[in-house]
């Protein structure tokens, strides 16, 4: 494992840096930061201007509003609540309309289990507020469609961030399918947003890369709320914003004591608080125990981070690795300490001049005697000095460690990806196999009775194993899937959607014929709620879901399935029956008569019927919308005899008559 | 002329007829007198002209020199609503190779540099003299500094479109080159010179310090005075050529300009290091860069002594900013100066040629062991830094990564052959019982049918792949210019994709998704077919033999629906006339004229008069 690692790395190539340079040299973060000093002079709470001769619009942010709605607060010791986790899906019913599709999967039963979607609670109803107000419903209007940043520095950056996300919900649900519409957020040391559930919507929603998180390397706002919920220092974060107030305006009751109080905080004490909660979350997750849960703070990171130092820029967007270099960076004091804690937190106009002077400068290895090292190591080298940690600083190799995981783990997905569609490609071959055995008793008795009934057992031994086959495929494709090693969008891409559809549409049956050979209904259960595998269910799943956000359009090669056009009439039967379970219901149905045929009790009896009659009205119209492939047709088909002794039963006497009671 | 391209570390260094050539371009573009005069020449005649140039040796040749420009609006065209580099598509006319084959889209360029070019074809005797030394067998060599090399580029990619259109590729090639020309291409156009096997006679030298190729680099309509000034500056008729002249903005606009390579560097490093961070996507929506990218084979001029030779143009762009990174001492001031004066010192090349030492730095680099000892590879007087060397390294790996791509593929091209011959099989065996492969197929009756749907399956899976890696531009650029391949998927699309028509229209796909050719043509046809197309310079869609069947379908199903004969007439006509042609090309089997082939036998249904007079009636009663 470890050689086949070491050859991976000859051939890497450390980005983060080259990102982070990407990012100084352009002019975004200079534009967003002058946004963010007017919005902190305005009244609104928000401005927003166009750049590039109108083409994209920076919309700014300030947190003023919201450290004043809290001084008082903090000043009381109830900094908590205000600096708290809230539902964003339960309690307020507004704020779930807002962010509909992060909250979404939430009904989900299988998402469910884990927490649900929270926000820092100050954030939110300052986000809230604002959303209430014309100006700012005016302006969602406006910007819709162009390009848009949202910007806002310390608490501002926060309610930029939730601005953005709801942009982006709004957007998403005028136009599923379409990507992510241009919209970026950057915010300059702002305290953390959101739980972990919040992060893993994020990432499934692919809207990681919409978030830009700037932090410098000495500043403790972005770092503050990984302590617990109980030792959170409110009146730090508040009273930190509201320094970037001018200082005039600073005189009333509950600001004033705030500031007195900062003011009043032993920075070495404040430094050691931090470094010790980051650290301690920073363990927790390298123990990695995610059912164990610990008092620890609920807040993760999500997006990208840019770490800054005068140096350089690294972008870290693995929220794991994001914990560590907050850490790393935080405890590593490669520059003699950086002035006091308000200088830390209010750099970020200096900042973001003098980062693209640096990168304009050559840089060369502090020691100039170091040995050969690979060209995957210099470049961590490299990210590590652009983002403020010595190279010789304890912190510099566990930092190392988690550059090169970020980087390991942001590349399998998609080499997952390349590699199960080769697979697939492969397995192909099996499919048609299948579809051939099924064309070839078409006419007969349809590939379901002669799967089940073990026909011409050469064909039969062949089909079985490339089901068997099939059925591996997928369930690997599935457990990659659960272990997060596959992008995050993978069961929205049209191509495997698409892909798994078929593929169920044609073996399922084959499942059910199986299950019910062995007789495993009678031993077991019906095969519906007993004996259908996982995958068939989530497929089905996929499925569903990209039904209610509209066809995918796009991949013509897998538009074969014809359900997606159910809304026109088909003029011939379809290639493979549109619903998997057919045929166990099929089986239920020919039970039931057979059941019913035998019943001497009349109430038992009516109740029997009342279901099959329930059955054919659903067969029926299956079979009038041609929903149906042929083989359900066949003349020996179970469906054909099914309806044969249906027919035999209704003409008794007894069941004529109750059926026309019904 | 489609070659295979060549192997990245035999960095072409120049033969001694070449450099003879090179010395005599210098000496045209830089008269001994002094620039004064080759400016005065250039100013007596707007920026429309260009001078030829006879010789006799090393071999007779017609160099045709084209004067750089002094004037922003030269460079930048009007204000007209342009995008803020400047840069428009080529015209497909005049540059018919000029895109990336499979997908079509053009190249893009400096839409100044191209109507000057423009003017000059029309408007002046380039053709004609040009014509007159193809005529008398001499070789063209098209020559200039600075903008006129930017002309002079393009001069010579008009000359490679028409030779190879003419056929007469055998001709010597001519010979671009340029000093210190700005750059002028996308990606597209750099990938379609490299695809042409072009980029081995374009060749610009280049002093590392030099700012002009990087102008283009910044937003070019946002600093047009701050360019204006940087010309005015260049213009040997600003008073005395001073320091003291300069304007006050070139500082600024200096720092502009290292501070956008930098971010194209930076971005275009990203991607061939491999970056996977979702954010880079959502950051070019925000940052305008450049479109401009090196093209052709670059000479940096690092001393009289030494010429390193870079045909990776990755490597090249990182050049160009890595070259320019300050020494942390240097006043921003003293280093724009330098970068300027770089300009006006390509004359030494007159002289040196002869002695100068060809170097492969980039395979020096990614040879030797990573690490230290290749920082003390500097060019010239300039020392990179260590990213600078870590993006070079990156950039010739991603260059070998694409080659070695490339093996992987050839092997798989075996089994391709072998698919093919076992469908080619099947295809003889339906004709020995007259029946149309086409036909056998739809109906799936036999084993031999399901075979080669297997077969096809197959196919198509290999066959996507590689239109896959394409389109990640995984492949080297020369790919789809190969001829083996080209035949080969050629050879692919005429045997299968009919089984995949038939397949479409056995399952009635055409009532769900439309028809075939509109809505399920798979990309692995599109793509083969407009490969054959680009080798045989034949008009894009001019080679639609393959799907043939689909156009039949679609007329039978709209003839069934009750559409009258005479409302699709023309189309049928087509279709007939189409059909001959292919078939006497031997692009179309003989079996679709079979007696029982669906396509015969639904012709049959054609109105009696039209048959008689049809241009297939011959074919159909073979």
């Amino acid at each position: 494992m470890d050689d086949a690692a070491g050859e991976e790395e000859a051939s890497m190539f450390e980005t983060s840096h080259v990102l982070g340079a990407l990012l100084a040299s352009s002019p975004l973060l200079a534009r967003a930061w002058d946004r963010c000093t007017a919005a902190t002079a305005a009244a609104l709470g928000f401005v927003h201007g166009e750049e590039d001769g109108g083409n994209k619009v920076y919309v700014g942010f300030s947190g003023v509003q919201a450290a004043l709605s809290a001084a008082g607060a903090a000043v009381a010791g109830g900094g908590a609540d205000v600096f708290a986790p809230v539902g964003l899906g339960g309690g307020d019913a507004a704020a779930g309309r807002m962010f509909a599709p992060l909250v979404a999967a939430e009904t989900d039963p299988a998402a469910a289990a884990g927490e649900p979607v929270a926000v820092q609670a100050l954030a939110l109803q300052c986000f809230l507020k604002l959303c209430g107000s014309p100006d700012f419903q005016m302006l969602l209007d406006e910007i819709r469609g162009k390009a848009v940043v949202f910007t806002g520095h310390s608490l501002g950056g926060a309610i930029a961030a939730l601005a953005a996300l709801h942009f982006l919900c709004i957007s998403s649900s005028s136009s599923p399918w379409a990507p992510a519409p241009p919209v970026l957020c950057v915010t300059f040391g702002s305290p953390l947003l959101g739980n972990e559930a919040l992060s893993r919507a994020i990432l499934r929603e692919r809207w990681g890369g919409n978030f830009c998180h700037v932090v410098s390397q000495h500043d403790v706002v972005p770092r503050l709320l990984f302590c617990p919920p109980d030792a959170v220092p409110a009146h730090i974060i508040v009273g930190m914003q509201l320094h970037q107030w001018p200082a005039r305006t600073r005189q009333t009751g509950a600001v004033t004591t705030v500031t007195m109080r900062m003011a009043d905080t032993d920075k070495d004490a404040l430094r050691q608080l931090i470094q010790r909660h980051v650290g301690a979350v920073a363990m927790e997750q390298k123990l990695a125990a995610p059912d164990e849960t610990t008092r620890g703070s609920p807040y993760r990171p999500f997006g990208t981070y840019v770490l800054c130092s005068p140096e350089g820029a690294a972008c870290v967007d693995n929220a794991t690795a994001v914990v560590q270099m907050l850490y790393a960076t935080f405890a590593s004091r490669s520059s003699p300490s950086a002035g006091s804690p308000e200088a830390a937190h209010s750099c970020y106009g200096e900042l973001v001049l003098k980062m693209p002077q640096h990168l304009l400068l050559k840089r060369r290895l502090r020691v100039d005697d170091a040995p050969a090292t690979p060209n995957y190591d210099d470049g961590v080298s490299l990210a590590l000095e652009a983002s403020g940690i010595d190279a010789m600083a304890m912190e510099a190799s566990t930092a190392r460690q988690w550059l090169k995981t970020s980087k390991r783990a942001g590349r399998r997905p998609s080499l997952n990806s390349a590699r199960l569609a080769t697979q697939l490609g492969r397995i192909t071959p099996c499919r048609a196999q299948i579809e051939w055995y099924k064309a070839l008793f078409d006419a007969e008795m349809g590939y379901y009775d002669a799967f089940k009934q073990r026909r011409s057992p050469r064909k039969y031994s062949k089909v079985n194993l490339n089901r068997i086959k099939l059925g591996q495929f997928w369930d690997r494709v599935l457990t990659m899937l659960d272990a997060g090693q596959l992008p995050h969008d993978f069961h929205r891409r049209a191509k495997w959607v698409n892909a798994a559809r078929f593929y169920q549409l044609l073996v399922e049956p084959l499942d059910i014929a199986d299950y019910h050979h062995h007789g495993h209904h009678r031993t077991s259960g019906s095969y519906m709620t007993h004996g259908r595998e996982r995958r068939y269910e989530l497929f089905d799943r996929w499925w569903q879901e990209k039904a209610c956000t509209g066809g995918a359009g796009g991949d013509v090669t897998s538009s074969m399935l014809a359900a997606s056009a159910s809304s026109r009439r088909r003029s011939k039967y379809a290639g493979l029956t549109q619903d998997p379970c057919f045929w166990a219901r099929v089986e239920e149905a020919r039970e039931q008569t057979e059941s019913a045929q035998g019943e001497r009790d009349v109430a038992e009896l009516a109740m029997k019927l009342e279901e099959l009659q329930e059955f054919e009205r659903y067969f029926r119209e299956l079979v009038a919308s041609k929903e149906v492939s042929v083989d359900v047709l066949a003349p020996q088909s179970s469906y054909t005899l099914w309806v044969e002794e249906w027919n035999q039963l209704k003409l008794r006497d007894e069941v004529r008559t109750m059926l026309l009671r019904f | 002329m489609p070659t295979d391209s060549a192997p990245p570390s035999a960095a072409a260094s120049l033969s001694e007829d070449d450099r003879l050539l090179v010395a005599h371009c210098a000496a045209l573009t830089f008269p001994s007198s002094s620039p004064t005069t080759a400016a005065a020449a250039a100013a007596s005649s707007p920026s429309a002209s260009f001078q030829v140039h006879h010789a006799s040796h090393p071999y007779p040749c017609a160099a045709f020199a084209f004067p750089p420009s002094w004037s922003a609006a030269d460079w930048m065209g009007g204000d007209g609503g342009r995008p803020p580099f400047g840069d428009a598509e080529v015209d497909p006319a005049l540059f018919p190779s000029l895109r990336a084959v499979g997908s079509g889209i053009p190249a893009r360029t400096n839409a100044a540099f191209l109507a000057a070019f423009r003017r000059l074809l029309d408007g002046s005797t380039l053709q004609s003299e040009v014509s007159r030394a193809v005529a008398e067998e001499k070789r063209v060599v098209f020559t200039g500094h600075s903008s006129g090399g930017s002309i002079a580029t393009l001069a010579a990619i008009w000359f490679l479109e028409k030779c190879t259109r003419r056929g007469s590729v055998n001709q010597a090639h001519p010979f671009c080159v340029t000093f210190g020309a700005p750059l002028i291409g996308d990606n597209i156009f750099n990938h379609a010179v490299k695809r042409e096997g072009w980029s081995q006679c374009i060749l610009h030298f280049l002093l590392p310090l030099d700012i002009v190729p990087r102008i283009p680099l910044t937003p070019l309509a946002s600093f047009r005075e701050e360019i204006q000034a940087v010309l005015d500056w260049f213009s040997p008729q600003t008073p005395n050529n001073s320091p003291a002249g300069r304007s006050l903005v070139i500082p600024g606009y200096y720092e502009t300009l290292l501070r956008s390579t930098l971010s194209i560097a930076s971005y275009e490093a990203c991607s061939f290091m491999g970056c996977t961070s979702s954010i880079l996507g959502t950051l070019t929506s925000f940052i305008d860069l450049s479109p401009y990218r090196p093209c052709g084979t670059y000479h940096f001029l690092t001393s009289s002594e030494q010429l390193i030779v870079l045909t990776n143009s990755d490597a090249v762009l990182q050049l160009l900013f890595y070259c320019l990174q300050l020494d942390p001492q240097q006043q921003l001031l003293d280093a724009a100066a330098r970068s300027l004066s770089a300009h006006w010192q390509y004359e030494p090349i007159k002289e040196c040629m002869q002695d100068i030492i060809c170097v492969d730095y980039l395979g020096t680099i990614s040879s030797t062991v990573p690490g230290r000892q290749t920082d003390r590879v500097a060019i010239g007087s300039i020392e990179l830094s260590r990213e600078a060397i870590l993006h070079l390294s990156a950039a010739a790996q991603w260059e070998k990564q694409r080659q070695r791509n490339q093996t992987k593929i050839d092997e798989s091209c075996q089994k391709i052959q072998e698919a093919l011959g076992s469908l080619n099989e099947y295809k003889r065996s339906r004709e020995l019982r007259g029946v149309s492969y086409y036909d056998s197929f739809k109906l799936q009756r036999e084993v031999h049918d399901f075979d080669a749907n297997v077969r096809r399956l197959e196919l198509a899976g290999l066959w996507d792949e590689i239109v896959e890696m394409l389109r990640r531009r995984e492949l080297p650029d020369g790919f789809e210019a190969r001829e083996e391949w080209v035949s080969l998927g050629t050879l692919f699309r005429r045997l299968v994709e009919p089984l995949d028509i038939a397949n479409y229209y056995r399952h009635s796909k055409n009532e769900d998704t439309g028809s075939y050719l509109s809505k399920g043509r798979p990309r692995r046809y599109k793509y083969t077919q407009k490969w054959h197309e680009q080798l045989q310079r034949a008009p894009v869609g001019s080679s639609l033999e393959s799907c043939f069947w689909a156009v039949v379908e679609e007329l039978q199903a709209e003839m069934a629906d009750g559409r009258a004969f005479e409302d699709l007439r023309d189309r049928v006509v087509k279709l007939e006339n189409d059909a001959h042609g292919w078939y006497n090309s031997g692009s179309l089997g003989k079996d679709v004229f079979l007696g029982s082939s669906s396509f015969v036998a639904w012709w049959r249904t054609l109105p009696e008069q039209h048959r008689s007079a049809s241009s297939i009636a011959k074919l159909v009663s073979l």
